[in-house]
């Protein structure tokens, strides 16, 4: 079954497979490039649901093998935490 | 391949893009080449400030000033969504005599420069900034500082110069710049063939100094590494851009001034906070002179986080989702460089922006544009002119 450009690829930031599509025809080639121009990964979960689903959207739009598609650059915290914590205060 | 165009813009970050998108406005035939995609080096990992409280009161903060008026007109022309907010910044004044007496000092240097400044103190401080930490005296607010998204700003600059004309070639590296028997300027050469020019702009950032390179000369631009952390959808934490007065001390360069925990002043640590248009937040800043390492160095950002509660103690329960880093090219006097090369005809330079290249690109992008056409700028561009570090650095090796 065809998908429509208004399914919801990233939940966090709400983003559209109709914007990922235009990200990739603006020269997005790579999860980070798509990430850049729409803010899908941007949110809570940081990609963890949507990275994959995108980096298949690229698979299939430019016709590129799946190992081609560079994932985004992990960055900390690997598990979001509060600024507390990361301060180094006692809980 | 061999394209030729009118303009070859090397440089696919802010700066470039709004140099390519104002020579297109022109009508001039441009081209841009990026090593890699559009926005993907220093100006997709900043953030969005388009201030001129930060800049050095004189020609300085009024060119900042200048060019938020050409932001406002460009939003306009984009057709491209960038977030742009124009809700004014605060420079946040901690209970220290001298630190106030600079504060105000500053407030009124930037007054006589035309700035739309006000010292807010007492009750108003925490009216309009609530959850700010309790003994913080004063704020010095400039009233035209605003606020977008970077990445969006470059797209749109890029997606719109396209629509008028402009060639644009990512995953182009240039390896080497080249020139005529005369000395002049004739294009450059890039891993996917040559692209023959007239006229060349040199757009990219910390990277300058290694293409200027290639005709021997001399650029003194640094990388200067900077993290910033990125906080989880907060309603009500804060309405407008602040930053701790000091600051503008970790900026220029002066240590001693504040009373901060070790480790704060060796990696220029101080408190940025920017709401962003989805409703985070971004904590800044660390300034550091390490390379082209991007790495997050987790304690330059447990600094970060410390001093953001210093000035936001209701952030110990708010959660941190991200962090990165990105080189800020910097300048010995903290000016850019945007001037054209006497030694190499046709060759022009635009990057050492360090941390204002978001709110520099549009004034950027006219002058270049103005001086590649010939026409009399919009200002005077002798503060930015490369001879300014010295009759050697712009000298070039003849061949």
């Amino acid at each position: 079954m065809a998908m429509t450009d208004d399914v919801i690829v990233c939940r966090c930031e709400e983003v559209t497979l109709g914007e990922v599509r235009r990200a990739i025809r603006e020269g997005a080639i790579d999860v980070r490039g798509v990430k850049l121009r729409t803010r899908a990964g941007m949110g809570l979960c940081q990609g963890r649901t949507c990275e994959t689903l995108v980096a298949r959207i690229l698979v299939s739009e430019l016709g590129i093998p799946r190992e081609r598609v560079l994932p985004d650059r992990v960055r900390p915290p690997v598990v979001s935490l509060t600024f507390g914590a990361l301060a180094g205060e006692p809980k | 391949m061999n394209p030729k165009a009118d303009v070859l813009v090397i440089g696919g970050g802010v700066i470039g893009s709004a140099v390519l998108y104002y020579l297109c406005k022109e009508g001039v035939r441009a081209a841009l080449v990026e090593r890699g995609d559009i926005c993907s080096g220093t100006s997709g990992a900043c953030d969005g400030n388009i201030l001129s409280i930060d800049k050095e009161p004189g020609y300085d903060s009024q060119l900042g000033l200048l060019s938020q008026s050409l932001l406002r007109e460009l939003v306009d022309e984009l057709d491209y969504d960038v977030d742009y907010t124009q809700r004014g910044s605060v420079l946040v004044v901690e209970p220290d005599a001298r630190q106030e007496a600079m504060a105000r000092d500053w407030m009124q240097r930037q007054k006589e420069a035309g700035l739309p400044m006000r010292y807010i103190e007492g009750r108003e401080v925490f009216d309009s900034e609530p959850l700010l930490a309790r003994d913080v005296i004063g704020l010095v607010e400039c009233a035209s500082d605003s606020s977008l998204s970077p990445m969006a700003l470059t797209f749109g600059l890029v997606e719109a110069a396209k629509r008028r004309g402009g060639a644009v070639y990512p995953r182009t590296e240039v390896q080497e710049l080249l020139r005529d028997r005369a000395g002049s300027i004739r294009g450059a050469r890039t891993a996917t063939g040559e692209f023959t020019a007239p006229q060349v702009v040199l757009a990219a950032g910390v990277w300058t100094p290694h293409l200027a390179g290639t005709l021997g000369l001399d650029v003194p631009i640094k990388p200067r590494k900077g993290h910033i952390l990125v906080g989880e959808r907060t309603p009500d934490l804060g309405f407008r851009k602040l930053q701790e007065f000091g600051y503008l001390m970790a900026k220029f360069g002066q240590k001693g001034v504040r009373d901060v925990e070790p480790g704060m002043e060796e990696n220029g640590v101080a408190m940025v906070y920017e709401p962003t248009g989805h409703g985070n937040f971004l904590i800044g800043s660390s300034r550091q002179f390490v390379g082209f390492d991007t790495q997050c160095d987790l304690g330059v950002l447990r600094l970060l986080a410390r001093r953001a509660l210093r000035f936001f103690p209701a952030l110990r329960n708010v959660r941190v989702i991200h962090s990165y880093a990105g080189l800020r090219p910097w300048t010995p006097d903290h000016c850019p460089i945007v001037s054209a090369v006497a030694s190499v005809p046709g060759l022009y330079i635009a990057a050492g922006h360090e941390g204002d290249g978001i709110g520099l690109a549009p004034i950027t992008g006219r002058l270049v544009s103005e001086m590649v056409t010939g026409r009399d700028t919009i200002v005077s561009i002798d503060p930015l002119r490369l001879e300014r570090f010295g009759e050697g650095v712009a000298k070039s090796v003849s061949r």
